[in-house]
C-alpha cells in the first residue's frame, strides 16, 4: 500500500516542481504602492437627496393627482346623475306619449273610429277574411271623461211647488222666488215657469198633484 | 430615571459642592417638570382613550364622514308585453328654509310657481311659514314633492341664479303611472312616504320594494377623500312584476265600460276579459275607478277592484252552469222539450219569468235563449240537492280566486245542509247565491274551454305575496268539471242567445263570427233593507269564436237606472270588448255553420 503511494508521489512530483519554478520565474513579488481610495461623498449625498426629493415630489404629485381624480369623479358623478334624471324624464315623456289614451285622442282627431266588426286581409292570397262592415254610432266610445258637473249655484235642485186644489172658482196667485231669481207663478190649475229668456207653460189638473218646476238655468243643460 | 444615582454624592461631598449641587438641582427640577407634564398627558390620554373613547371617535368622524342612503329602486309593474304600468323615476322634493326665504318670498314664489306649475299662493304660504309664538323658528317647509329630478334641479337653480337663498332639493323617488287610470284598480298606489296603500303595490310590496343600502365616506370640501374611509352597503333593487294584462285591451275595456255605465246612469260596472285556454286575465276593468297618479281626487270606495271585492247575485248567467251540469249528467239535451207554465209555485213562493207568457213550449236551448227561470227550475228538478251543489262547487263558486289582489271576496254558495227546494230552484237561475265577477267569468270560461276549468291568473310566471302565497301563471291549475261534449252542447245553446230572432241579446253578436253568450238580470239586495229593493244587476258572459273559443268576456253593470237588461245594456259592452280582442289578436272567423237549434216545439 505504502509502496504504491510513494510510487504515485514520485510520479507526480516531477511535473509539479516544474510548474512551480515556472510560476516563480514568471511572477516575481514586487511592492505594490498603497492606494488610498476615498469614495467622494458628494455623489452619494446627491443621490440620497435626489431619491428623497424624488420620493417627496412623487408622493406629492401622486396625492395631487388622486385629489384631482376625486374632483373629476365628483363632477362626473354629478353629470351622470343629471343625465340619468334626464333619461328617466325623457323615458317618462315617451311612456306618456305611448299612453293609449293619448293615441286614441290623436286618432279621434284624425277621424278614426273603432271598427264594430273585425275583418282582415290575408296578405298571402289577398282575400278578405270576415265581413268588413262600416262602424255605426252603436260602436262609439266616449274616450274622454264627462265634463265635471256644474257647481250647485249654477245647477240648483228642482223646485217643487205643491198646488192646493182650489175650493171654489176664486183665483189666488202666489209668487215664489227661486234661488236663481226665476219666478214660478201659480194660478188656478195653471202653472207658468219663467226663466231667463225661456218660458214654458204646464197645465196641472188642479187636483193637488206635485208639479216640478225646474228653473230655466238647470233646464238649459 | 426619576432616581438619580446616589453613589457620587458622598464621594463628591466636600470638594466642589456648589457647582455640582446646582447642576443636580437643575436636573432634578427639569425631571420634576417633565414628570408633571408627562403625567398631565397621561391623565388626558386616559381620559380620552379610557373613559369615553367612542364619543370622541364619533365626533371626529362626524366632522368629515358622510353617510348617503342608497335607495333601492322599486320594481316596475309591466303589462304582458313589457309596457310599464308603474315605474319609479328619480324624483326630488323641493324644500324651503322659511327663515331665509321670508324676505324675498314673493319673488321666489313667482319663480317656483312658474317653473313647477304650482299655485302661487300655496307656494307663498310655505315660504312665509311662521312658527307659533315662543316656539323655535321653522327651518323646513315642503314646496313640492315627487318632482322629476330635472325639473326640480332646474327650478332650484333658477332661484339661486336670481340671487335668492333658502331653496334646496332632496332625493324623493317618484312612482309614476304612465297611463294614469289604466289598470289603476289593479295596480294600487303609494302614499307620499312611499308606502303602498292598495292593489298589487300592496300585496307584492316585498317583491317590489327591494332593500335600501347606504354608503359612508370621508369628504373634504365637498369632494370625496381618496383612500379615505369608505364603506358601502349595496342596495338590492326591487324585482319587476309582469301582469297578464294587455294595456291596450284594458284601456279599451275601461273606456267602453265607462261609456256604458254613464250612458245607463248605473252605479258601477265591471268587465273582465280572459284568455280562454290559459285563464290569463287580459283586462279587468272597473268603473268608477281613479287616477293612480292622483288617488286623493277620487272617493275611497273607487280605489279598489269591485270585480274582486264586491259580491252580487249572478242572475241568469248562472243558468249556463246549471244547464251544462244537467247535460253533463245526462239528464237533458239541448233539444229536451219543456212545458213552461205562466208561473211556478215553489214552497211558499212563486217563480216568474221576466217576460210575460202563457203556457209555452220551449226546448232547453229555448230556455237558455229566452232566459226562462221557470224552464230552468223545471229542468233542475232532475238533480238532487247535492248534485247541483257539487257541480257549482266544482265550477268554483264560493271559492276565492286567489290571484294576488287584496281583499278578494269569495262569495257565498249556501251550505248544503241549509239547502231547500226553494234554494235549489233560485240558485238554478242565479238568485240566492253570491259571487264576485271573476269567479263567474272563470266558471263560464270552463264551458268555453271544453269543460275544463282553468284557474285565472293576473301575474305572469310566479310571485309571492306579502302573506307568503304563491300566485301566477306558473301555478295555473286545471280540472275537468263537465265533459267536452256537454261543453260543446252548452256552447251551441249559448250561440242561440246572440242569434237574431231566437235569443235575448242579438246586440251582442258580431257579424261573421260565432259568438256564444248568456244574458243575466239579477235583483240586487239593497243595502238599507237587506231585501230585493227593485234595483237590478245586468250582466253578459260569453266567448268567441264559439267552436274554438279564444276569449271569454264577462260584463256586469250594477243598478242601471234606464231599466236596462243584460242583453241591451251589458251586451253591447261585451260585443265591443270581444270584437276589439278578436281584431287585436288577429282571430279570423272560423267560417263554420252557426248553431241551429230549435227554440220552441
Amino acid at each position: 500500500m505504502s509502496s504504491l503511494m510513494s510510487q504515485a508521489r514520485v510520479r507526480v512530483q516531477r511535473p509539479a516542481t516544474r510548474t512551480a519554478v515556472a510560476a516563480v520565474e514568471r511572477a516575481r513579488l514586487a511592492l505594490v504602492p498603497v492606494r488610498v481610495t476615498r469614495a467622494p461623498r458628494m455623489p452619494f449625498a446627491v443621490l440620497v437627496f435626489a431619491v428623497l426629493g424624488a420620493g417627496v415630489v412623487g408622493l406629492l404629485m401622486f396625492n395631487t393627482h388622486m385629489q384631482q381624480g376625486s374632483f373629476y369623479a365628483t363632477r362626473l358623478q354629478a353629470r351622470a346623475d343629471t343625465l340619468t334624471a334626464r333619461e328617466q324624464s325623457l323615458q317618462r315623456q315617451l311612456d306618456h306619449l305611448r299612453d293609449p289614451q293619448g293615441l286614441a285622442v290623436a286618432g279621434k282627431r284624425l277621424g278614426l273610429v273603432a271598427p264594430g266588426v273585425p275583418a282582415f286581409v290575408d296578405l298571402a292570397t289577398g282575400k278578405v277574411v270576415g265581413k268588413p262592415t262600416p262602424a255605426t254610432t252603436a260602436d262609439a266610445v266616449r274616450i274622454n271623461p264627462r265634463p265635471p258637473a256644474l257647481p250647485s249655484p249654477l245647477n240648483p235642485p228642482p223646485l217643487i211647488i205643491k198646488v192646493k186644489a182650489p175650493v171654489t172658482g176664486t183665483t189666488t196667485t202666489t209668487t215664489t222666488t227661486t234661488t236663481t231669481g226665476s219666478t214660478g207663478k201659480v194660478g188656478t190649475g195653471t202653472q207658468t215657469r219663467t226663466g231667463t229668456g225661456h218660458a214654458s207653460t204646464k197645465t196641472g189638473a188642479g187636483t193637488g198633484r206635485n208639479v216640478s218646476a225646474t228653473p230655466a238655468h238647470g233646464a238649459h243643460r | 430615571m426619576t432616581q438619580p444615582p446616589r453613589s457620587p454624592r458622598p464621594r463628591a461631598g466636600s470638594g466642589s459642592r456648589s457647582l455640582r449641587g446646582s447642576s443636580e438641582l437643575r436636573l432634578r427640577i427639569a425631571l420634576i417638570v417633565i414628570a408633571m407634564v408627562l403625567s398631565v398627558f397621561g391623565v388626558r390620554l386616559f381620559q380620552l382613550q379610557g373613559l369615553d373613547p367612542k364619543a370622541y371617535a364619533a365626533r371626529a368622524d362626524a366632522e368629515s364622514l358622510v353617510t348617503v342612503p342608497l335607495p333601492a329602486t322599486r320594481g316596475e309593474i309591466t303589462d304582458r308585453n313589457g309596457v310599464p304600468l308603474a315605474e319609479t323615476v328619480s324624483g326630488m322634493m323641493i324644500v324651503a328654509d322659511p327663515l331665509r326665504t321670508r324676505p324675498h318670498a314673493e319673488q321666489i314664489a313667482r319663480i317656483l310657481a312658474n317653473q313647477l306649475h304650482l299655485d302661487y299662493f300655496t307656494v307663498l304660504a310655505s315660504l312665509l311659514k311662521q312658527a307659533p309664538a315662543n316656539k323655535p323658528d321653522i327651518r323646513f317647509a315642503y314646496i313640492a314633492r315627487r318632482v322629476p329630478a330635472t325639473q326640480a334641479t332646474a327650478a332650484a337653480a333658477a332661484v339661486t341664479k336670481a340671487g335668492y337663498k333658502g331653496i334646496e332639493t332632496r332625493p324623493d323617488p317618484l312612482r309614476d303611472y304612465p297611463a294614469n287610470d289604466i289598470a289603476a284598480n289593479l295596480l294600487g298606489f303609494l302614499n307620499t312616504d312611499g308606502k303602498p296603500l292598495a292593489g298589487l303595490e300592496l300585496t307584492f310590496n316585498n317583491r317590489l320594494a327591494g332593500k335600501g343600502g347606504s354608503e359612508t365616506y370621508e369628504v373634504g370640501g365637498g369632494n370625496r377623500i381618496p383612500l379615505g374611509e369608505n364603506t358601502e352597503t349595496k342596495p338590492v333593487n326591487g324585482k319587476n312584476l309582469t301582469l297578464t294584462i294587455d294595456r291596450d285591451v284594458q284601456w279599451y275595456a275601461q273606456r267602453v265600460l265607462r261609456t256604458a255605465v254613464q250612458g245607463s246612469d248605473a252605479q258601477s260596472g265591471t268587465a273582465i276579459a280572459l284568455d280562454t285556454k290559459t285563464g290569463e286575465i287580459l283586462a279587468l276593468a272597473d268603473y268608477p275607478s281613479y287616477d293612480a297618479n292622483d288617488p286623493g281626487a277620487s272617493s275611497k270606495n273607487d280605489r279598489g277592484s269591485r270585480a274582486l271585492t264586491e259580491t252580487y247575485e249572478p242572475g241568469s248567467v248562472e243558468k249556463v252552469l246549471t244547464t251544462s251540469s244537467l247535460i253533463n249528467a245526462g239528464k237533458v239535451t239541448p233539444r229536451t222539450r219543456i212545458r213552461v207554465p205562466h208561473t211556478l209555485p215553489v214552497m211558499d213562493r212563486t217563480i216568474h219569468d221576466y217576460f210575460d207568457h202563457g203556457n209555452i213550449h220551449l226546448t232547453l236551448a229555448g230556455v237558455i235563449a229566452k232566459s226562462s227561470n221557470i224552464g230552468t227550475v223545471l229542468a233542475t228538478r232532475q238533480f238532487t240537492h247535492s248534485q247541483l251543489w257539487n257541480y257549482l262547487n266544482d265550477f268554483g263558486l264560493g271559492h276565492n280566486p286567489d290571484i294576488g289582489m287584496p281583499n278578494e271576496n269569495s262569495g257565498v254558495l249556501p251550505a248544503l245542509p241549509t239547502w231547500t227546494d226553494l234554494t235549489q230552484a233560485t240558485v238554478a237561475f242565479g238568485q240566492g247565491v253570491s259571487v264576485n265577477a271573476l269567479q263567474m267569468a272563470t266558471a263560464v270560461n270552463a264551458v268555453a274551454n271544453g269543460g275544463e276549468l282553468v284557474t285565472p291568473s293576473l301575474i305572469k310566471g310566479s310571485a309571492t305575496t306579502t302573506t307568503g302565497a304563491k300566485v301566477g301563471t306558473a301555478l295555473t291549475q286545471r280540472r275537468r268539471v263537465i265533459s267536452a261534449a256537454a261543453a260543446t252542447a252548452e256552447s251551441r245553446m249559448m250561440e242561440m242567445v246572440t242569434t237574431l230572432g231566437a235569443g235575448t241579446a242579438p246586440a251582442a253578436g258580431i257579424t261573421g263570427y260565432r259568438v256564444a253568450g248568456k244574458t243575466g238580470t239579477a235583483q240586487e239586495v239593497g243595502a238599507a233593507c237587506r231585501c230585493y229593493d227593485g234595483s237590478l244587476d245586468v250582466s253578459f258572459a260569453g266567448f268567441a269564436p264559439a267552436d274554438n273559443p279564444r276569449f271569454t268576456v264577462y260584463v256586469v253593470i250594477k243598478k242601471p237606472k234606464n231599466g236596462g237588461s243584460g242583453g241591451g245594456t251589458a251586451g253591447p259592452v261585451f260585443r265591443q270588448i270581444l270584437s276589439y280582442l278578436l281584431q287585436k289578436y288577429s282571430v279570423p272567423p272560423t267560417n263554420t255553420p252557426p248553431a241551429h237549434l230549435p227554440v220552441t216545439w
